[in-house]
C-alpha cells in the first residue's frame, strides 16, 4: 500500500494512548473503576440499590442504638418493681402474723405505702423524655393519683350543661379506674349527647370496666360531674371535647394510695432489620393493672394492714404475690428482645462491612491493578511518542542535502 | 531522416513537459497539508510518430493536462462514516451533561430517597420528637428538589438542543449554496474533457462538512453533483440549492421544514442535526417520561400511606407531596404539601405517641409502584438507562472515529501527497528538464557547426 503521510495515523495513536493514560490516572487517583455511569451502567444501577440498602442498614443500626437504652431502662425498672413487690410480700406475710399489734401493722402499712410510691416511680420511668411504660402515649407520666370526682370546666348556673347537650362528634372522653385497673374510652359519634355518655358509663360499670357506683351527673353549678360515689374508689377523667372543657379533679377528693393508668395500650414497633420489627415498649396497663392489678393489690394490702384482719392481710399478700409472679413473667419477652437487639447490632455491623466490600467490588479498582494499568499506559504513551519522534523528521529531502 | 529543426521542436516540448510536471509536483508539495486536497499527476503522452520514407520517427512528448487521483467509493464511505460519527458525538455531548445528575454519590434522587426513608425510620424510634419530624420534612423537601433538578437538567438540555438545530440548519443552507455554486464551474471543466481538480476538491470538502451535519445522498447528475437529504428531499440540483427552514412548533421545539414548508424533522437522520434531533425528541423525552412516572407514582404512594394514619394532632393524614393530576411534568413540579412537622401522619390510632403508620410510609420503599418496580429499583433502572445510552453513544463515537481514521488512511494512500514521492519526482523532472535543455544547447551547437560549415571550408 502506498503510504502518503504517516502523521494522521501517528496523531490517532497518540490520542488513543493519551486517552488510556488519562483513564488510568483517574482510576488510580479516585480508586474507582466506575467514575461515571457510562463506565459500567449495570454496576452503576447495582450501586444505586446497594447504597439504598446500605442506608437502610445504617438506619437499622441507629434504630437499635435508640431503642436499646429505652428497653434497658424498662427492663431495669421491672427488675426494681419485682424487688419492691417481694419486699411488700415479706412485709405482708409479717403483717398477716396474728401476733402483730395494730400499731405494728400501721407501721408495716407505712412501709408498704413507700413501696407503692417506689413502684409508681419505677412505673413512671422515662428515658430521654419518653415514659417507657406509657404505651404509645409516652410524653406524660402514665400512672397518676386518682380522685373520686372530676368536674368539667364548661357549664355554669346561667348556662348549665344538660343531658340533652350535644357532644362534639369525634371527641374522646376517657375514664381510668384505679380499682379495676381498666380504662373506658368513649368517642362521641354525631348526634351523641351527654345522655349518651351517661349510658356509656352505665354500660362500662355493668361490664366491670369501671367500679360500681361510677356515674356522670349534672352538678348544681350546671357542670358535668363524673364520680365514683365512693371515698375509696379513685378515677382519672380526661376529655378533649370543647363542649365539656377540661375535666379537673375536685379539690380534696384524691384517694390515698390509688393510682390509675392514663397511658395508652398501644405498642410501637421499630424496624431494625429488613424483616425484623421489635416492640419497643410495654404498656404500663399490661404490666401492672390489666392483668393482675398489681397497683390495686398493693393498695388493698395497705388498706388491709391499716384496718383489716390477719386473714384479709394474708389474702392481700397472696394477691401481691400473684402480681409479682406475673410482672416477673412480663420481663421475659423484654429480655429476649434486648438480647435480639444486641445480636442484631453485631449482625448489622457485619452486614455493613459486607456491603462496603461489595460496593468496592462493584465500582472500585484494586490499587495494584490501577498502578499496573498506569505504568502500562505510560509505557504505551512513551512508545508512541518515541516512534513519532523517530519517524516524523525523516524525509527524502534530508538525505538529499 | 529528422531535421535539426524537428529535433529542436521535440526538445522544446520536452522542456514544456518537464516544467509542466514540475508545476504539478510544486502544487502537490504546496498543498501537502491542505485538507481535502487530492494529489495531481501530469498526463504525459507521446506524440504521433512522423513517417519519413520507410521509417517512422518519434515526435516527442505532450503534456495533456493534470489528473487528480481520486477514489469516489472511499470518498462516499468517508461521508457516511462522518455522518455516523457526528451523530454519535452529538448524542454523547448531551448525555455527558445529563449523566452527572444521575450520579450515585451525592444529592441525586436515589440518595435523597434513601435519606427520606431513613428519616422516617428514625422518627419511628421517637414519634413525638419535633426534631425527627422536621428531619422527615427536610428529607422530603430534598427529594422533591432532586426530582426538580433532574427534570430541569433534562428540559434545559432539550432547549439547548433547539439552538443547536437552528445553527445546524443555517450551516447546512450555507454549505448547499456553496456546493451549488461550484457545480457549473466544474461542469464547464469536465465538459471540455478536463479534470475538476481543485474545484472538485473544494466541493468534496464541502460535501464532507455537510455530511457532518446531516445525512445526504450524493448522485452525479448532468449538471454536477446532486444532493438530497436521507428521505430524498433535494438540497442541490445543478446550480440551484434548496434552503431548509426552521420554525417553533406547538410543542415549543424547533422544527425543520423543507422548501415547500413540509415538516421533515422526524425524517432527518445522521450527522450533528440527526443526532441532536434524536436526543431531543426521543432520548430525553423517554428519560423524562420515566422520571415523571416515578415522581408521580412515588408522590401518590406516599400520600396514600400518609392518608392511612393520623397526624400529631389526631387528624387524618393529609397529602405529604403535591403532585400534578397528569403524569407529565410531575418531576418538575413535585413539592412538599406540608411544612408543619406535626402534620406527618405517624400515628395509626390517633394518639400522638403512636408510630404505627410510619410502617406504611416505610413500606413504600419496598412496595412496587403501579409501573411495576419499587421506587429504588425504578430509579436504578433509570440510572442504568442513562449510563447505557451514554456508553453506547461513546462506543459508537469511538468505533466511527477508528473507522474514519482507517478510511482516511486509505484515501490518503490513494489521493494524499507524499513528500518523499514528490521529492523524487522533483529530481526526476529536474533531470528531465536539464536533459532537454542539454538537447537544445547541443542542437544549437550543431546549428552553429552547420552554419559555419562553408566558412570553415573556405578558410
Amino acid at each position: 500500500m502506498r503510504v502518503a503521510n504517516l502523521l494522521p495515523d501517528i496523531q490517532y495513536q497518540m490520542q488513543q494512548s493519551q486517552q488510556a493514560l488519562a483513564t488510568a490516572t483517574q482510576q488510580l487517583a479516585t480508586g474507582l473503576r466506575v467514575n461515571q455511569l457510562s463506565d459500567d451502567p449495570a454496576a452503576s444501577a447495582n450501586m444505586v440499590r446497594s447504597l439504598a440498602y446500605s442506608a437502610n442498614v445504617d438506619q437499622y443500626t441507629s434504630n437499635v442504638s435508640s431503642v436499646l437504652p429505652q428497653m434497658q431502662t424498662a427492663d431495669s425498672a421491672i427488675s426494681s418493681i419485682v424487688t419492691s413487690l417481694n419486699s411488700a410480700i415479706t412485709l405482708g406475710t409479717e403483717g398477716a402474723n396474728g401476733t402483730e399489734s395494730s400499731a405494728n401493722r400501721i407501721e408495716i402499712a407505712n412501709q408498704v405505702q413507700s413501696i407503692l410510691s417506689s413502684v409508681i416511680a419505677q412505673a413512671n420511668s422515662s428515658f430521654q423524655g419518653v415514659y417507657v411504660f406509657g404505651g404509645s402515649d409516652s410524653t406524660t407520666p402514665p400512672f397518676v393519683p386518682a380522685s373520686t370526682t372530676y368536674t368539667s370546666s364548661q357549664g355554669s348556673i346561667a348556662s348549665p350543661l344538660a343531658a340533652t347537650t350535644a357532644l362534639t362528634a369525634g371527641s374522646v372522653t376517657t375514664i381510668s379506674d384505679a380499682a379495676t385497673g381498666e380504662t373506658m374510652t368513649y368517642q362521641a359519634a354525631a348526634g351523641d349527647t351527654i345522655a349518651t355518655l351517661q349510658s356509656a358509663i352505665a354500660s362500662a360499670v355493668s361490664a366491670g370496666t369501671l367500679s360500681a357506683g361510677t356515674s356522670a351527673t349534672i352538678s348544681a353549678n350546671g357542670q358535668l360531674s363524673i364520680g365514683t360515689n365512693s371515698a375509696t374508689a379513685g378515677i382519672v377523667v380526661s376529655s378533649n371535647d370543647a363542649v365539656l372543657g377540661t375535666m379537673t379533679a375536685d379539690s380534696g377528693t384524691e384517694v390515698a394510695n390509688a393510682y390509675a393508668y392514663v397511658g395508652s395500650s398501644g405498642v410501637n414497633t421499630v424496624q431494625v432489620g429488613d424483616s425484623m420489627n421489635v416492640a419497643t415498649n410495654l404498656p404500663g396497663n399490661q404490666l401492672l393493672t390489666s392483668g393482675p392489678n398489681v397497683i390495686g393489690s398493693l393498695t388493698s394490702l395497705i388498706t388491709a394492714l391499716q384496718t383489716g384482719s390477719a386473714a384479709q392481710i394474708g389474702a392481700a399478700t397472696t394477691a401481691v404475690f400473684s402480681g409479682s409472679t406475673y410482672v416477673g413473667q412480663q420481663r421475659v419477652p423484654l429480655d429476649n428482645t434486648i438480647s435480639q437487639l444486641n445480636s442484631q447490632e453485631s449482625y448489622l455491623g457485619q452486614e455493613k462491612i459486607t456491603l462496603t466490600t461489595q460496593q468496592t467490588a462493584l465500582v472500585g479498582i484494586n490499587m495494584a491493578d490501577a498502578a499496573t494499568n498506569l505504568s502500562q499506559a505510560q509505557l504505551d504513551n512513551s512508545t508512541v511518542l518515541a516512534a513519532a519522534a523517530k519517524i516524523m523528521p525523516q524525509t527524502l529531502l534530508q538525505y538529499l542535502q | 531522416m529528422g531535421s535539426l529543426g524537428s529535433s529542436l521542436s521535440i526538445a522544446v516540448q520536452s522542456l514544456n513537459a518537464a516544467s509542466g510536471s514540475l508545476q504539478a509536483t510544486n502544487n502537490n508539495i504546496a498543498n501537502a497539508n491542505t485538507p481535502g486536497y487530492t494529489r495531481q499527476v501530469p498526463i504525459l503522452e507521446e506524440l504521433a510518430p512522423v513517417n519519413e520514407g520507410n521509417f517512422s520517427a518519434g515526435s516527442g512528448v505532450d503534456l495533456k493536462g493534470y489528473q487528480s487521483v481520486r477514489d469516489q467509493l472511499l470518498q462516499t464511505q468517508i461521508q457516511q462514516e462522518t455522518q455516523a460519527q457526528s451523530g454519535a458525538n452529538a448524542q454523547l455531548a448531551s448525555l455527558q451533561q445529563i449523566q452527572p445528575t444521575f450520579t450515585t454519590s451525592t444529592q441525586d434522587i436515589g440518595t435523597e430517597m434513601s435519606a427520606l426513608f431513613s428519616s422516617i425510620s428514625s422518627l419511628s424510634t421517637n414519634p413525638t420528637s419535633s426534631t425527627s419530624r422536621q428531619a422527615v420534612l427536610t428529607a422530603g423537601q430534598n427529594l422533591a428538589t432532586a426530582f426538580n433538578t433532574a427534570s430541569n437538567t433534562l428540559t434545559s438540555q432539550q432547549s439547548g438542543l433547539n439552538t443547536q438545530v437552528s445553527q445546524d440548519v443555517t450551516q447546512i443552507n450555507q454549505l448547499t449554496q456553496q456546493i451549488a455554486a461550484l457545480n457549473p464551474q466544474i461542469a464547464e471543466l469536465t465538459s471540455s474533457g478536463q479534470d475538476g481538480g481543485t474545484l472538485q476538491d473544494q466541493q468534496n470538502q464541502l460535501v464532507l462538512q455537510l455530511s457532518a451535519l446531516t445525512s445526504v445522498s450524493v448522485t452525479q447528475g448532468t449538471d454536477g453533483e446532486e444532493l438530497s437529504t436521507g428521505n430524498g428531499m433535494p438540497l442541490v440540483v445543478g446550480s440551484q440549492s434548496f434552503s431548509l427552514q426552521t420554525t417553533t412548533g406547538s410543542d415549543g421545539m424547533t422544527h425543520v421544514l423543507d422548501q415547500n414548508g413540509t415538516d421533515i424533522t422526524s425524517s432527518l437522520t445522521g450527522g450533528d442535526l440527526g443526532g441532536t434531533i434524536q436526543t431531543r425528541d426521543t432520548t430525553i423525552p423517554g428519560l423524562l417520561g420515566q422520571l415523571d412516572t416515578l415522581a408521580n407514582q412515588f408522590g401518590a404512594a406516599m400520600n396514600a400511606a400518609q392518608a392511612m394514619g393520623y397526624d400529631q394532632n389526631g387528624n387524618a393524614g393529609q397529602n405529604i407531596f403535591t403532585i400534578p393530576a397528569t403524569v407529565a411534568g410531575s418531576a418538575a413540579s413535585i413539592k412538599m404539601a406540608i411544612s408543619d412537622p406535626t402534620l406527618i401522619a405517624a400515628s395509626s390510632d390517633g394518639t400522638a405517641g403512636s408510630n404505627g403508620n410510619l410502617a406504611n410510609l416505610s413500606a413504600v420503599q419496598t412496595t412496587a409502584l403501579p409501573a411495576g418496580q419499587t421506587p429504588g429499583n425504578a430509579y436504578a433502572s433509570l440510572v442504568f438507562q442513562v449510563g447505557s445510552l451514554t456508553s453506547n453513544a461513546n462506543a459508537e463515537s469511538t468505533a466511527t472515529t477508528a473507522s474514519l481514521a482507517q478510511l482516511n488512511t486509505q484515501l490518503s494512500s490513494v489521493s494524499g501527497v507524499s513528500i518523499d514521492e514528490e521529492s523524487a519526482n522533483l529530481i526526476t523532472y529536474q533531470q528531465a528538464y536539464e536533459a532537454a535543455a542539454r538537447v537544445v544547447s547541443t542542437i544549437q551547437e550543431l546549428f552553429t557547426v552547420t552554419m559555419s560549415m562553408g566558412t570553415a571550408a573556405a578558410e
